[in-house]
């Protein structure tokens, strides 16, 4: 492996910054939302100030010229002698809502006692009494009003119209409401739109997301579609040119791992048949020999298994590892696997490990479609796993899924128990990996595993689209029960 | 005693099986190339041949094919590998069997003994069996198609008396293993499919569209009654 390659990679980023925290379509849905708020927000500002101004400087308008009118229909009576005030404010004609307030001869009269000298405001009061017309908006109780007063210097008089504007507030009021609600559906519109664009900003995106799963998966040699788009077909071609690295650099460990193998096998191959022939004569040999002959055999075994497990494991590793599926019965398969794998005796025979196979109610009948030499490496792997550790096994049970037989079977359960020490719950699934020497059985094995096997196991029974686990039995020892679907969903093609 | 023919290219190799063989009761000759196991063969004529895949010059393949021209001498190949791809094709060039490197010399000796065992003329029914215009003389060993005599290695005459003897009834890779092989353990299925494909080859009018030796899906193999 290069180090210039390695280095160059970037480091994981680390958010600190909300925008890095929230994801990008979040960002741009809410900036959408945000920029559809302000600007309603200002639209329906400037409307309603505007409406606002355009109608209080029209009722106010309208108010002048009534009270100018009103005024001057007052000054005319006040100047025939005899007028009643009260009945002469009463006989003008205002416009609804509105009250007439008079002074003359030092006396306020109103039409009304709600309103007085008090209800205008001083400034305007001053300036009608110095001789000013003035208008003036001004609020009273919480109610809008406006106030318009007129001097008669003719009649030492000053007439004021007060008027309220509580039913323009009212038609303000409703008018706010209408831009809010106009606002917000504007503002709920922007971050529909915002999601919509974002979305589809980003598909492309999601097609990068599913390959780059793909290839997590295993599957290499996935790629994507360029497109037509000039943006994306940069980071297409990046990402396609990433992937088909990492595939090239993959298979060439996984090649190199399977040639190492392969040319391991050369000298394995007369070393293990010099050591038939050296087996074959033992009894010639003296004792020390004999003793040194045995560790060599053994060793010897154990030195071919991990290259076959090498040169399997690089087969799952450069994703060439094939099914090649046949229909079995599941109790026959584990017999004969158990048979097929166990050590070759004198006379080239197999001589089978021994130990109790329970079959459920069920079990008959069912055909399973796996590769047999992939099961027997499983079995083989479990069983020599069970006496490395924990004694040998004790039974083995075959189950279909679900036991209930009254419902179809879905999958077969095959599971080889031991009355070993158990694996503890925290290393279930560790003992899976790759070289993980169990030091959870308290015991060491007894150092002829390959350190491959179990995660041999679990690669094979992937490979079928099953499952593979560990339990405890009641007498606390370890239960691998392996789960083979009865219509598999192999993730390898399989050969035609 | 049977003499066997090594050819195998690495020396070491060639030295320890000779070592192992010699020590199983064999006559053991050896041979580093292809061609000089051709003229060895041609000269002296042995009775079982092992041939290592990759050999300098003409390779197993090759060498194998060569040497089922001229007899029905059995064969087993020795492979590196036990990919599909290089077992298959060693089978199709005309093999019996195969082992894959670094071999069991005990196992290897069974494959031996089984594949000598039943080289031999087999004495019990010796009826003459026919389908379509297929004739087949289990006493004399031979096959003929519409009377002109085909050339089949002995295990493909085994694997044929065996169907034609259940014409109709299905047997599993595993029986017929077992029965043509000898082998009383779970052996590599695609010895028999790939000996099935050489028969077809040499006795269906269309062998991608066989009449008479049909495949059963998951099951295995049954002769058309």
């Amino acid at each position: 492996m290069t180090s210039t390659e390695v280095t160059t990679g970037t480091r994981p980023h680390h958010p600190t910054r909300l925008s890095s925290r929230l994801g990008l379509r979040a960002r741009v849905t809410a900036a959408f939302g945000v920029g559809a708020f302000a600007l309603s927000g200002m639209m329906a500002g400037i409307t309603y100030f505007t409406a606002r101004q355009s109608f209080i400087s029209e009722r106010q308008t309208a108010v002048q010229r009534q009270a100018f009118v009103n005024a001057s229909l007052v000054q005319n009576s006040l100047r025939s002698p005899g007028t009643e005030v009260n009945q002469l404010l009463e006989s003008v004609d205002t416009l609804p809502g509105s009250r007439s307030v008079l002074h003359y001869q030092g006396q306020w009269y109103a039409t009304s006692v709600s309103v007085g000298q008090s209800t205008i405001p001083a400034p305007e009061r001053n300036l009608v009494l110095g001789g000013t017309p003035a208008s003036q908006l001004f609020s009273s109780g919480g109610s809008p009003q406006v106030v318009v007063g007129v001097p008669l210097p003719a009649v030492h008089a000053a007439y004021f119209e007060v008027f309220s504007l509580d039913e323009l507030a009212g038609t303000l009021r409703t008018l706010a409401y209408a831009l809010a609600a106009a606002a917000l559906v504007t503002t709920l519109a922007g971050i529909a739109v915002g999601r919509w664009a974002s979305g589809r900003a980003l598909r492309p995106l999601g097609g990068i997301t599913e390959a780059a799963v793909s290839i997590a998966g295993g599957q290499l040699d996935t790629r994507v579609e360029a497109g037509d788009d000039a943006d994306l077909q940069d980071l297409a071609s990046a990402f396609n040119r990433m992937a088909a690295n990492l595939q090239a650099r993959i298979e060439r460990e996984a090649r190199f791992t399977s040639d190492v193998s392969h040319e391991l096998r050369s000298p394995l191959t007369t070393l293990s048949a010099s050591v038939g022939v050296l087996e074959a004569h033992r009894g010639e040999l003296d004792p020390r020999a004999q003793r040194a002959l045995t560790l060599l055999d053994g060793d010897l075994h154990r030195f071919q298994r991990m290259v076959d497990d090498l040169l399997e494991i690089s087969r799952f590793d450069a994703g060439s590892a094939e099914l090649s599926l046949d229909l079995v019965d599941p109790v026959e398969l584990v017999h004969h696997s158990v048979v097929a794998t166990s050590p070759v005796g004198d006379d080239g025979r197999r001589v089978p490990v021994a130990f109790p196979v329970a079959v459920g109610a069920g079990v008959q009948g069912l055909h399973l479609e796996v590769d047999k030499r992939r099961f027997e490496r499983v079995m083989a792997n479990l069983v020599a796993n069970a006496s490395a550790y924990a004694g040998g096994v004790s039974r083995v049970v075959i189950d279909r899924v679900p036991t209930d037989t009254t419902v179809p079977a879905s999958a077969v359960r095959v599971a080889v128990e031991d009355d070993g020490p158990g694996v503890p719950a925290v290393d279930r699934t560790r003992v899976f990996e790759r070289f993980y020497r169990g030091g959870w059985s308290g015991q060491r094995a007894t150092g002829d595993g390959t350190g491959l096997g179990l995660s041999l196991v679990a690669e094979h029974v992937r490979l079928h689209g099953g499952t593979v686990w560990i339990e405890e039995t009641p007498s606390g020892g370890a239960r691998f029960v392996i789960e083979l679907p009865l219509s598999p969903s192999p993730t390898a093609e399989v050969p035609a | 005693m049977s003499r066997i023919l090594v050819v195998e290219d690495d020396e070491r190799i060639r030295q320890s099986m000779r070592l192992a063989l010699e020590d199983e009761g064999y006559t053991v000759d050896d041979v580093g190339s292809g061609e000089d196991a051709v003229a060895r063969f041609a000269a002296d004529p042995a009775e079982l041949v092992l041939i290592d895949l990759m050999l300098p010059g003409i390779d197993g393949f090759e060498t194998c094919r060569t040497l089922r021209k001229q007899s029905t001498v059995p064969v087993i190949m020795v492979t590196a590998r036990s990919d599909t791809h290089d077992v298959v094709a060693g089978l199709e060039a005309g093999a019996d069997d195969y082992v894959t490197k670094p071999f069991v010399a005990k196992e290897l000796a069974a494959r031996i003994r089984a594949l000598l065992r039943r080289s031999r003329p087999s004495d019990d029914d010796s009826a003459v069996l026919t389908f379509g215009d297929v004739t087949l003389e289990p006493e004399a060993g031979v096959v003929r198609r519409a009377g002109v005599e085909v050339h089949c290695t002995r295990t493909e005459f085994r694997l044929l008396c065996e169907l034609a003897s259940n014409p109709g009834k299905v047997l599993s890779r595993e029986q017929l293993l077992e029965r043509v092989w000898g082998y009383d353990y779970f052996g590599d299925g695609r010895l028999v499919d790939v000996h099935v494909r050489r028969l077809r080859t040499k006795v269906e009018p269309d062998p991608a569209n066989p009449q008479f030796i049909l495949t059963v899906r998951g099951m295995g193999y049954k002769l058309a009654a």
